[in-house]
């Protein structure tokens, strides 16, 4: 049969229209509940202008006021002849020349930009997820090649690890490495959060990386021992590349769920980004905006990751 | 230079013990070319192996040049450098372009500097007739080109032997052609080879003796003229009248 090329874009306009259209129904949805949309709220929680107030230190006087574009700055002159000089936001200035003023008196405020708790979540997020990936990738690599050993207890060891940790919830682990590791080794909770993480992920990385290595032909180990490579070097230069490049997809899969694992450390009272996002809430009552927030957070972290991914994917596909 | 005492290697499958190489002992000169023929299943295969040690012997013993395999003082390592081998699927590393491939153990094993590496690289691909294929990567090769690669791979390490694990049983008839061609001028150049093939004509043609298998046993080791005019074992017979 021959095959006929379709033009294409028709298709993807219908997905267009589907999507407008879950969109348009969610809209309706809401307004069914009578919800009131206040997106206006949601922005203060990424970034807010902090007012940093500035008093007067005794007793005494205004004694000058010079003008400095939009900063003021205010000269005090105490009873004693002291003289304190503060600098505020112009148009914050409560006086005027030659008011008198008391001891904690407010003059003035001074501005500026900080990072709100969704930003702070967002960072914390981000560096555990970074933190407990690397670290995972290093405890899966190594017991990924125990499994794989010739001697028998490395393999027993590192099957007990993985079968202990991906047959337990990941919750119950955090839970045990805060409480009572934690609490044996006077471990902080940023990093009970972190090892526990980490060991849950090296169990699944453990699996794949064994997977990866024992996909790869027979021959190929035995072409690099034939030519006098050791059997650390074999697996090197010639398995592990070849099993890397094999392993990335599912590898790319385990650290997109490791960034949304991290959720779970909200439990140990780690501000990450869920929990930053509930507090939002305890104090905005935008549920739903703030709801929708975090997840296009999460949303933001794994895009790029999956698109990393596929790219490298492609550039390693080369040879093939 | 090659010395093979005993020989004898066991496959234990679920109880049922198969005789893969079952006694043998055989010599091999320097500059001589060995080629072992026999019936699939035969052992010829295990046998070779053997003697670079990716396959573990259970009895017996194999040295080159003095160097012990099984002595526990020997670096299996330093022992293999010395002998170079082909397979029957080329094995060639896909993640490499074919330079890459004989630089790696020039590098890893032998320790030798880029350009020393690169410069007997492109010498044995030239010798090879590949010598504008350098950079490509082993899967936009033809599998006569990628086995000459393999074989150039292993003459890399300079070798004192050259082990055949049936090299051409994986090609397409009009490449068998190119990759007898390479190991031929090998033979005049005086390497010493010991190949598992089907080829009768290379056989005949530049074998120095032809060893028959049977079922792990060693049974004829003769000169080529020889054995394929008047065998003396009955099952060589039989096979000769079979692929002949």
């Amino acid at each position: 049969m021959i095959k006929h090329k379709k033009a294409q874009w028709p298709w993807h306009g219908l997905t267009a229209l589907v999507l407008i259209g879950l969109a348009c129904s969610l809209y309706f949805a809401t307004s069914m509940i009578s919800y009131e949309w206040r997106w206006n709220r949601v922005p203060q929680y990424f970034a807010y202008h902090a007012e940093e107030a500035h008093r007067a230190a005794g007793y005494g006087k205004v004694e000058a006021i010079t003008r400095q574009g939009d900063l003021a700055s205010v000269t005090l002159r105490d009873e004693d002849g002291g003289e304190q000089v503060l600098e505020v936001d112009h148009d914050s200035l409560q006086l005027a020349k030659g008011d008198d003023v008391a001891e904690g008196d407010l003059i003035g405020v001074t501005r500026h930009w900080a990072a709100g708790p969704l930003a702070w979540g967002l960072w914390t997020t981000v560096w555990i997820s970074l933190a407990s990936g690397v670290l995972g990738l290093l405890i899966g690599l190594v017991a990924g090649l125990c499994r794989l050993s010739n001697n028998p207890t490395l393999r027993d060891l590192s099957t007990v690890y993985v079968e202990l940790v991906r047959g337990t919830p990941l919750l119950v682990q955090i839970f045990i490495f805060y409480f009572f590791i934690g609490t044996v080794l006077n471990l902080s909770r940023e990093f009970a959060g972190v090892a526990a993480l980490a060991l849950f992920t090296g169990a699944y990385v453990a699996e794949i990386v064994r997977a990866g290595v024992q996909s790869i032909a027979r021959g190929q180990g035995e072409a690099a021992r034939s030519l006098g490579l050791s059997a650390g070097q074999s697996m090197r230069h010639v398995v592990l590349p070849q099993a890397f490049k094999r392993v990335l997809p599912p590898l790319a899969g385990q650290f997109i769920s490791l960034v949304k694992d991290t959720s779970l450390v909200s439990v140990i009272a780690i501000t990450e980004l869920t929990k930053s996002g509930r507090e939002a809430i305890t104090t905005s009552f935008s549920t739903f905006e703030i709801w929708f927030c975090v997840a296009g957070l999460y949303l933001l972290i794994n895009l790029p990751l999956s698109h990393f991914a596929s790219r490298l994917e492609r550039r390693l596909a080369q040879s093939d | 230079m090659i010395e093979v005492r005993d020989l004898v290697k066991v496959f234990d499958t679920r109880g049922q013990v198969v005789r893969a190489v079952d006694h043998v002992s055989t010599n091999v000169a320097k500059g001589e070319v060995l080629v072992v023929l026999g019936p699939s299943g035969s052992g010829k295969s295990t046998f070779l192996r053997c003697l670079n040690g990716l396959e573990s012997f259970d009895e017996g013993t194999v040295s080159i040049d003095g160097l012990q395999l099984v002595d526990p003082k020997t670096d299996v390592n330093a022992y293999r450098r010395e002998v170079g081998m082909v397979f029957q699927h080329f094995n060639l590393f896909p993640h490499m372009t074919v330079l890459e491939n004989l630089c790696l153990a020039q590098k890893v094993v032998r320790k030798r500097g880029k350009q020393e590496r690169e410069a007997k690289a492109r010498m044995l691909l030239e010798k090879v007739g590949i010598g504008q294929k350098a950079n490509e990567f082993p899967s936009r090769l033809s599998g006569g080109q990628q086995q000459r690669v393999a074989i150039a791979r292993a003459l890399a390490m300079d070798p004192k032997v050259m082990l055949f694990d049936e090299p051409t049983s994986a090609l397409d008839p009009e490449m068998v052609g190119e990759v007898l061609d390479v190991m031929k001028t090998l033979a005049v150049e005086g390497m010493t080879m010991v190949c598992v093939t089907h080829e009768m004509g290379f056989a005949r043609e530049v074998a120095d003796r032809v060893l028959f298998f049977d079922h792990g046993k060693l049974l004829e080791d003769s000169p080529p003229e020889q054995f394929f005019t008047a065998p003396k074992d009955l099952r060589a017979q039989a096979f000769l009248r079979q692929v002949l």
